[in-house]
């Protein structure tokens, strides 16, 4: 029996791709359970999934705590969530993320995937929900399931053009994944941010053009999150509040606002 | 736009979340003395520690009784210089609450009740409600080719509660934030029952982008699906936006996906049954309304 986690956030199809997941193991007869973990799934909050794949006599029906895989979906997730939770030893981390395995940084010498299923799933997609992206890294990286079940769950889930590019999604994660062994280090240095912070919900940033600004004030007015203040008559954004919603391009009049991917800053 | 900022950041809303835009307009015009209530919803579970001012919160049912003992409590204490707020949903307003709202507004206590209308239980994942608008597509009314989301028509709640002849009656939307803080800041002052209804678009429940929650509330407003109006003390009607020329309701239809599924005919009900009400409320525009 294996039992995998994974992390995401609302949004991103973490419980979508346990589903999928769970659904290939059973295409290939083999017993399976997709858990959604119950809590609040909104769009951006971090969200949890487990899949428990075995024989039907050794089922049980609980919540994973000790995990041989753990899958995350997103790539700033790791700096806020313990994802190496109750990770058995032997386990193996297949992680959203744009550096290769070797600068991933880690207390315990797991095996590491990476795969830049963000960049993949904005490709293929044209939206940054990475569920797709990260079980064609998933096949890769452990062997558990064939490429071929994924992909037919995946036919199975979505039909038509959306079936067609979510296969291209896993199959280009497929192919970019890098397996290999973290940096270990003595303590992991997190992100210090101030209480509160929602910094890590963002997949893009948006960055104003002091020399196009107005200082109309539309976004700050609108700016759901009241993190754009107006400095000088110039909008300037506080990152440690921003959920990268992306009104204020949207409703920036002289178009001085520009959504830019969070994983360009680098890692 | 003044007014101190009263909603502080790093709340746990949806990116893109219309209660948390309304919240901040509304605060900052209420101002520093205010106490409000909470009924359960994504008001109370994601925005009311963020808002730091005195609350407190009871089941849905109990949403009308709670604001009127507040203000009843103050009065007997003889304090008068406290805006007492009602934020409830539409749940808590329009189905649930109704009883409560019902009551509160016969009593005319001196309560101003905000309906932070979402148009279902975005908080439990998006039931219909009874001001879920007709054919939407919600979990519990969902779309197939024998069933178009939504039966029945959504209520009439402003008018429901002008028909208690109460002090104010107001809607809103967050796409016109002079026009809401304008509202409150005129209805705050008078004594007895107010109610505004705001439109509060739900990126994640009526299925639009999140950057697209203006966009899409501006577009509802500009095309008679959520018309802006007042009815004053003594049943005054009064339009606040009046374009010249309504646009066509599938611009703001075709931004939602809980909508995708109309067909031609469905949504050519909707755009007649809009313009026939946009012509009701040209008619009665600047009248007084019989009781």
């Amino acid at each position: 029996m294996i039992e995998i986690r994974l992390h995401g956030r609302g949004g991103q199809g973490a419980v979508t791709a346990s589903r999928l997941l769970a659904t290939a193991a059973f295409l290939e007869d083999k017993h399976s359970q997709s858990i959604p973990m119950y809590g609040t799934e909104r769009r951006g909050a971090p969200v949890t999934a487990f899949v428990r794949i075995g024989e039907k006599d050794k089922m049980v029906r609980s919540l994973i705590h000790e995990p041989d895989y753990v899958v995350v979906l997103d790539s700033l997730l790791r700096k806020t969530v313990n994802i190496t939770e109750g990770l058995k030893d032997d386990g193996m981390l297949i992680l959203n993320s744009s550096v290769p395995p070797e600068e991933i940084e880690l207390l315990k010498p797991y095996k590491v995937a990476t795969v830049d299923a963000t960049g993949i799933a904005l490709e293929t997609l044209g939206r940054p929900i990475t569920n797709t992206a990260i079980l064609g890294a998933f096949v890769k990286a452990t062997g558990e399931i064939g490429l071929e079940s994924v992909i037919e769950a995946v036919k199975q889930q979505w039909k038509g053009t959306l079936g067609e590019i979510n296969v291209k999604a896993v199959e280009a994660a497929y192919e970019a994944t890098e397996v290999g062994d973290p940096k270990i280090v003595a303590e992991v240095v997190g992100e210090k941010a101030p209480a509160g912070s929602r910094a890590d919900w963002r997949t893009f940033r948006p960055v104003v053009d002091l020399e196009k600004c107005t200082g109309c004030r539309l976004c700050w007015v609108y700016c759901p999150e009241h993190c754009i203040e107006m400095v000088d008559d110039k909008s300037v954004i506080d990152y440690a509040y921003c959920k990268g919603c992306g009104i204020c391009v949207e409703e920036c009049p002289v178009g001085a606002i520009e959504m830019k991917s969070e994983s360009e800053r680098g890692e | 736009m003044v007014g101190e900022e009263i909603v502080t950041s790093g709340s746990t809303s949806c990116q893109g979340c219309g209660h948390a835009i309304l919240a901040r307009l509304a605060f900052k015009a209420f101002g520093r003395k205010t106490i409000f209530t909470l009924v359960p919803g994504c008001i109370w579970i994601t925005l009311s520690r963020n808002i730091p001012l005195f609350s407190t919160g009871t089941v849905f049912e109990g949403g009308g009784a709670l604001v009127s003992g507040i203000t009843n409590g103050l009065a007997a204490r003889g304090i008068e210089d406290m805006n007492v707020v009602a934020f409830y949903g539409d749940g808590g307003t329009a189905d649930i609450g109704l009883q409560g709202l019902s009551g509160a507004a016969e009593r005319n206590e001196n309560v101003f009740w905000i309906c932070a209308d979402n148009q279902a239980y975005m908080n439990t994942g998006g039931q219909r409600s009874g001001a879920t608008p007709k054919y939407a597509q919600t979990t519990t009314t969902p779309a197939s080719y024998i069933r178009r989301g939504k039966r029945t028509k959504r209520k009439n709640l402003p008018f429901i509660v002008a028909a208690h002849d109460v002090a104010y009656v107001g809607t809103a939307s967050i796409a016109y934030p002079s026009d809401l803080v304008g509202k409150i800041e005129y209805a705050k002052g008078l004594k007895g029952f107010k109610f505004l209804h705001v439109q509060s678009p739900c990126p994640t429940g009526w299925g639009f982008s999140p950057s697209d929650t203006i966009k899409v509330a501006r577009l509802t407003v500009q095309s008679g699906i959520w018309p802006l109006f007042e009815i004053t003390e003594g049943n005054d009607f009064r339009l606040t936006y009046k374009p010249r020329e309504l646009k066509p309701v599938g611009e703001a239809l075709g931004l939602q996906r809980r909508f995708r599924h109309l067909t031609d005919g469905e949504s050519q009900e909707i755009q007649s049954r809009v313009n026939g009400q946009w012509k009701q409320l040209l008619e009665i525009d600047g009248k007084r309304l019989p009781y």
